[in-house]
C-alpha cells in the first residue's frame, strides 16, 4: 500500500470504481459510518469493494475532542467494521464532533490548550487499545482558533508523541489553514513528526473571502498544492496517499487525471511501482519502506 | 477528566452556536469566520432532510420545512452517529413534538415515516432468507416469503394521493414496503385490509392458504369458493411476481 493512490470510496462513484473503466486507484477508503450496519444493495456494493481493493478506513464520529465520555457502543461496532473490511489503516480527526450528547455531523476546532491535549491523548490511548491497531490523527483544516493557549503545531505534536499514535498528514489542510491563519506551510510540516505519518490525504478546497479558504473536497487539488505534497514526501518515506472527494463527480477522467498526477510525483521520489490492473491481485508492495509506515505496523 | 471546565464550556459554547444559530460569546476567535462553522453544520443536517424527505419538502414549501428542520436541530440531541439515519431521528421527533397538528398538517407523521421506510428498508440489515423450492401448489404447500419487508399502517393514504388531499380522507390503510433481492430497490404496494390479513396471518402462522381459506370467508363473507380461489390466486400470483413470495417452503423451514 506504500506508495499508493487511493480514493474514497463515495456512493456517487462506486459504480465507476467498481468498473474500474476509466477510475482506478490502488485502494480505497471506507468511512465506516457510511457503511456499518448497512444490507441491501449497498451492502453488496461494499462486499464487492472490498473483494476488488485493499481497504483504509476514515472516520467521521469518534468526535476525540469531545469532553463527554467516548461512545463505546459505537466503537465495539467500528472494531467488527474494520475487522471484516480488513483495514490496513484506521484514521480520525482531531476535532470534536459532538457536544453536549448530541452529534454536529461535522468537524469543529478543539482549543489548542494543555489540558485538551491531555483529554484527547487519554482518549486516543484507550481507543487504540481497544481496536487494538494504532490510530492515525489526521490534522484538520479550521478557519478559527478558539481560545488558544499554544500554537497548533505544539497542539499537534504533543498529542502524536504522548499518545504513542500515528498522524495522517492531510497536505490540503495544511495548505488551507497556512493561508488562513497566515503562517508557512511548509515552516509548519517541517515540525511535524514526519516519521509518524502513516497516511496522506490531500484534497481540493474552495476559496470564499480574500483571506478565507473553505475545506471542501469539491474540487480538484490546486498546484501549490501539489508543490507541497512534492516538498513534504521527499523528507519521508512512502505511505498511502489518497485523493479525497466529496461531491462533483461529474469529471470521471478528471478524478483519475489527479490520481495520474499524483502518481507521477510519487514515482520521482519514492521507489513505487504501479501494476495494471490494480488491486489485490497484483504485488503492491514497494521495496525499502520504512519499519514505521509498513503496512504491517498500522493494522 | 483531564479536561478543565472552561474549556469544555467554550467548546460547548461553540457546540450550541452550531445546533442553534443563536450567537454565543465564544472566546479568542477569529472575527467574522465562526458563522462558516454554523452554515456548515446546518447545511449537512438541511441536504441530509432534503434528501430523505423530498415529497415532504415539496408539500409543506421551502420556508415551513426550514423551520421544521432547524425546530429539530436545535430541540433535539441528535443520537446516531450515522447520519443516514438521522432523517429517523427527525420523524420521530416531530411525531413527538406532534408537528403536524400544530401546523394543521395532520398527515405530517404518516408522510415523514412513509418517506423514512423507504430508506430503511433499502438499507436495514440483511435478513436470512428462508430454503424454498420453485414448484409447490400455491393453495396446498406453504408459501416461502421474502423476509426483506414491513407492512406500514398509514391514517393518511399518502401513498396514494398528494399529501394535501388526504386531510379528509382519515381511515385505515396499509402499504406493503419490500425489497427486490435482486436489485435491492423498494417496491411498494397497496395492500386492502383483507390482504394484510392474509399475509400477515400466513407469515405469522407459518400455514398454508387452505388452512385459512375458512377464516378468510368468514372474515370477508365470500361464499363462492371459486370467486375465493380466484381472488386468491391473482393476489398470491402478484406477490410471486413482484419477488415478496420467493416459492414454496421445503419442510425443514
Ligand atoms: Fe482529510
Amino acid at each position: 500500500m506504500n506508495g499508493k493512490v487511493g480514493i474514497g470510496l463515495r456512493r456517487d462513484i462506486s459504480k465507476e470504481i467498481l468498473e474500474s473503466t476509466v477510475l482506478k486507484p490502488n485502494f480505497l477508503e471506507f468511512a465506516p459510518e457510511n457503511w456499518m450496519g448497512m444490507g441491501g444493495y449497498w451492502n453488496r456494493i461494499r462486499k464487492e469493494a472490498v473483494e476488488k481493493y485493499p481497504v483504509t478506513c476514515h472516520g467521521l464520529s469518534l468526535s476525540l475532542g469531545s469532553p463527554e465520555e467516548l461512545d463505546w457502543d459505537f466503537i465495539r461496532e467500528l472494531k467488527v467494521f474494520l475487522d471484516e473490511n480488513q483495514s490496513s489503516i484506521f484514521s480520525e480527526h482531531l476535532s470534536y464532533t459532538k457536544s453536549r450528547n448530541a452529534h454536529l455531523y461535522d468537524l469543529l476546532p478543539i482549543p489548542f490548550r494543555k489540558d485538551a491535549v491531555d483529554h484527547v491523548v487519554d482518549r486516543i490511548k484507550r481507543v487504540q487499545d481497544f481496536l487494538e491497531r494504532p490510530l492515525a490523527i489526521e490534522n484538520v483544516s479550521y478557519y478559527t482558533p478558539v481560545a488558544a493557549e499554544m500554537t497548533e503545531i505544539d497542539f499537534v505534536n504533543e498529542i502524536v508523541e504522548k499518545a504513542g499514535c500515528k498522524l495522517l498528514l492531510d497536505v490540503n489542510n495544511v495548505y488551507v489553514n497556512a493561508f488562513n491563519h497566515k503562517y508557512d506551510a511548509r515552516e509548519f510540516i517541517g515540525k511535524l513528526p514526519l516519521d509518524r505519518v502513516a497516511y496522506i490525504h490531500m484534497a481540493g478546497h474552495e476559496q470564499v473571502a480574500p483571506d478565507l479558504i473553505i475545506d471542501t473536497h469539491g474540487q480538484p487539488i490546486i498546484d501549490p498544492v501539489y508543490e507541497l505534497f512534492e516538498w513534504t514526501i521527499q523528507k519521508m518515506d512512502p505511505v498511502p496517499v489518497l485523493l479525497e472527494r466529496d461531491y462533483n463527480f461529474n469529471e470521471i477522467e478528471q478524478l483519475q487525471s489527479e490520481l495520474d498526477h499524483l502518481k507521477s510525483i510519487i514515482k520521482t521520489h519514492w521507489k513505487v511501482t504501479y501494476e495494471s490492473p490494480e488491486g489485490k491481485t497484483s504485488s503492491a508492495e514497494p521495496s525499502g519502506v520504512h519499519m514505521a509506515t509498513e503496512n504491517k505496523d498500522i493494522t | 477528566m483531564k479536561l478543565h471546565k472552561d474549556t469544555e464550556k467554550i467548546q460547548n459554547l461553540l457546540g450550541d452556536y452550531c445546533r442553534t444559530g443563536v450567537e454565543q460569546d465564544i472566546p479568542g476567535i477569529t472575527p467574522g469566520r465562526v458563522h462558516h462553522y454554523r452554515r456548515l453544520v446546518y447545511n449537512v443536517v438541511r441536504d441530509t432532510m432534503d434528501t430523505a424527505f423530498p415529497i415532504t419538502l415539496a408539500a409543506l414549501g421551502e420556508e415551513r420545512w426550514d423551520m421544521l428542520v432547524q425546530d429539530f436541530f436545535s430541540g433535539e440531541q441528535p443520537q446516531t452517529p450515522q447520519i443516514w439515519k438521522l432523517p429517523f431521528e427527525f420523524y420521530q421527533y416531530h411525531a413527538n413534538q406532534e408537528t403536524g397538528t400544530r401546523i394543521e398538517k395532520p398527515y405530517l407523521d404518516d408522510l415523514l415515516y412513509f418517506e423514512w421506510i423507504e430508506i430503511e428498508i433499502h438499507t436495514m440489515p440483511d435478513r436470512p432468507f428462508p430454503d424454498f423450492s420453485q414448484t409447490g401448489n400455491i393453495f396446498k404447500d406453504r408459501l416461502a416469503f421474502n423476509p426483506e419487508y414491513e407492512i406500514v399502517r398509514l391514517e393518511y393514504p399518502v401513498h396514494m394521493h398528494s399529501a394535501e388531499n388526504t386531510s379528509e380522507l382519515k381511515g385505515d390503510y396499509f402499504v406493503l414496503v419490500f425489497r427486490s433481492p435482486e436489485t435491492g430497490n423498494v417496491q411498494f404496494l397497496n395492500l386492502s385490509g383483507l390482504n394484510t390479513y392474509i399475509l400477515t396471518r400466513l407469515v405469522d402462522e407459518r400455514i398454508a392458504l387452505n388452512d385459512l381459506k375458512g377464516d378468510i370467508a368468514h372474515v370477508a363473507g365470500i361464499e363462492s369458493e371459486k370467486y375465493l380461489d380466484d381472488a386468491l390466486s391473482a393476489f398470491i400470483g402478484d406477490l410471486i411476481e413482484k419477488k415478496l413470495i420467493l416459492g414454496f417452503a421445503k419442510k425443514t423451514n
